[in-house]
């Protein structure tokens, strides 16, 4: 079965307007796949006559469902590692060298945006806890998908999602067991919040951060929604804060606000003294 | 590389076997510890070991525990693949000598973010 | 002492479920979508297969998974990444279908509060001893149109 034209480009239209998404023309099947289930969860046998319906009445929780589900949410526990070991070796060691110039007092507030299922601001509390105690530890994590920020809320984990990434230390360290699925200790997650957040609008409260991950989230945006996402980054970063990007990401060539530090064999972003606020 | 995958059921070998082929490993099989332990006094050099934990002759853990004990073996890193999921096994497993621990059922991905935290795998530069 | 498995902890979800969805999507299908509950009353199973898992200890109880013929066929040519009609040879059918029962029995006991040791698996034509009272939970799960049924027993 093939998606019709008009349904596609509704569908490309209204993502891209609400989460800046880029959905290229051979995307179809993807936008067919995706809202099957919602089509038949709505009684529906296809996707066109779904979206017909969408057109005709539209309504504010069917539109954001259409755009939850184009979002992709995969993700993984210390993915890449490098992000996490630069972290702790060197961006923690800088801050708190500089607490004298009054940065990182009381808490080191990191802003885990695009944070899908919660792996990676959990991930980010886990690397933190063997350097610094919890409650010096503020992370806000934000996503579009209210669906996503429910399962980092429930600190819930399937055993396949486990088995992604995670550090067979930090398991037994951080985790016990709940039925078929682990649960993530009380400490770690008070130290994160999570709260919605669309990364095309001003930032989240929580700040300003002193780190923020920005992680495979902005190669599904164009040049421009790039630009822009990274401006409105560096206006809820405080001054000598470090910016985490995801592996097939850079800020060089988009903004030229940052500087980039090679830490190891990744690199991180620091902001550029000219840019502080 | 060189990986010894053991396990008891063939069926799995050749899954674990499948993987680690595709990652860019050589790989030897054994059926149960003490056949894993017979490759090893063979000389035959390792740099991973995929231990099953219920398997008949010898189980896993008395696997690592025979092969934490030979200092000229320090060289493998030892990754628990099995069905026992309780926490308990767990910290039993590592504190036995395992370095990692990967509960069945696992996906392909899962394996390589494994290994890639253990070092035997690259991690993509990062741009 | 029997084997309890405390369903209160699972808020809803039924954890031998969640269980076989992870095996199947994982390790037999690759993706998630192919294994549902059994509508309505499952059939009995003409042609059958059994293969298990027994779990002693504090705890004593068995982990049975049964299926027709055809569909453990099928279910082994999955698991080994075999084409649709390749021959499965006799070991190959009985090591895959026992790894199947092996993946879920070790599961299923982690969701016991004291577990003990898993046997080894093993596959069988003719269904294992089973006393009809020590039925603890029964899951019909329908697989691409077949019937797998796993089976949670009381040994006494
Ligand atoms: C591939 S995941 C990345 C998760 C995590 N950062 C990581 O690196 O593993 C991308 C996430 O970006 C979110 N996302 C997409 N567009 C967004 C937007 N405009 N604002 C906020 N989040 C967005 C999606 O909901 C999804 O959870
Ligand atoms: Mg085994």
């Amino acid at each position: 079965m093939t998606l019709a034209p008009d349904t596609f480009a509704f569908v490309a239209d209204l993502v891209r307007r609400r989460s800046a998404i880029q959905l290229e023309p051979g995307k179809e099947y993807l936008v067919e796949s995706r809202l099957l289930p919602l089509a038949r969860t709505a009684g529906l046998l296809d996707v066109d006559s779904y979206v017909r319906g969408i057109r005709a009445a539209p309504h504010p929780t069917t539109l954001e469902a259409v755009v939850e589900a184009l979002t992709t949410n995969e993700t993984s526990w210390f993915r890449d590692a490098l992000p996490f070991r630069a972290l702790v070796d060197h961006v923690v060691p800088e801050m708190l060298t500089a607490t004298t110039s009054g940065m990182f007092a009381p808490q080191l507030r990191i802003w885990s945006a695009a944070c899908s299922s919660g792996q990676e601001p959990y991930s980010i509390a886990m690397a933190l806890a063997d350097v610094l105690a919890p409650s010096r530890m503020k992370i806000t994590a934000t996503d579009l998908s209210d669906q996503m920020l429910e399962r980092g809320r429930s600190g819930r984990y399937s055993q396949l999602e486990i088995n992604r990434g995670l550090p067979a230390p930090m398991l037994v360290k951080h985790f016990t067991r709940a039925g078929a699925d682990w649960e993530i200790a009380q400490p770690l997650r008070s130290a994160v919040t999570f709260q919605r957040h669309n990364l095309l609008d001003a930032p989240p409260v929580g700040g300003p951060f002193d780190v923020v991950f920005l992680r495979n989230v902005l190669i599904y945006f164009d040049l421009a929604t790039k630009r822009d996402v990274l401006r409105r980054v560096q206006q809820a970063m405080r001054p000598g804060g470090f910016l985490l990007l995801g592996a097939a990401e850079t800020t060089i060539g988009v903004d030229d606000g940052w500087e980039r530090v090679s830490v190891g064999r990744s690199s991180v972003y620091r902001l550029a003294p000219r840019r502080a606020a | 590389m060189r990986a010894l995958v053991i396990d008891d059921s063939r069926t799995m070998r050749r899954i674990i076997v499948g993987v680690l082929t595709a990652l860019g490993f050589e790989t030897v099989e054994a059926a149960d510890g003490r056949q894993a332990l017979d490759v090893l006094e063979q000389g035959i050099e390792v740099d991973l070991a995929c231990i099953d934990w219920n398997m008949p002759v010898m189980n896993g853990l008395e696997f690592v525990v025979a092969v934490r004990e030979r200092k000229d073996w320090r060289g493998v890193t030892l990754m628990m693949v099995t069905t026992e999921s309780e926490h308990g096994q767990i910290v039993r497993a590592l504190a036995a000598g395992a370095h990692e621990y990967m509960i069945k059922p696992f996906t392909p991905d899962a394996v390589k973010e494994k290994l890639q935290l253990l070092g035997l795998v690259e991690i993509e530069e990062l741009v | 002492m029997s084997m309890q498995v405390d369903t209160t902890a699972f808020a809803g979800t039924d954890p031998v479920y969640v269980i076989a969805e992870e095996v199947f999507s994982s390790m037999i299908d690759g993706e998630p979508g192919f294994l549902r509950h059994w509508d309505g009353d499952p059939p009995p199973i003409v042609d059958a297969m059994h293969a298990w898992v027994d779990v002693h200890g504090a705890t004593n109880g068995r982990v049975l998974l049964s299926t027709e013929r055809s569909t453990a066929d099928d279910l082994a040519r999955a698991l080994l990444q075999m084409g649709p009609t390749e021959p499965v040879s006799d070991e190959d059918f009985a090591d895959a279908l026992g790894e199947v029962a092996n993946i879920v029995g070790g599961n299923v006991k982690a969701l016991v509060p004291d577990p003990g040791v898993l046997t080894l698996p093993q596959v069988t034509h003719e269904r294992p001893h089973t006393d009809p009272e020590a039925l603890i939970y029964e899951l019909p799960l329908d697989w691409r149109g077949s019937l797998v049924v796993i089976g949670l027993w009381r040994l006494l």
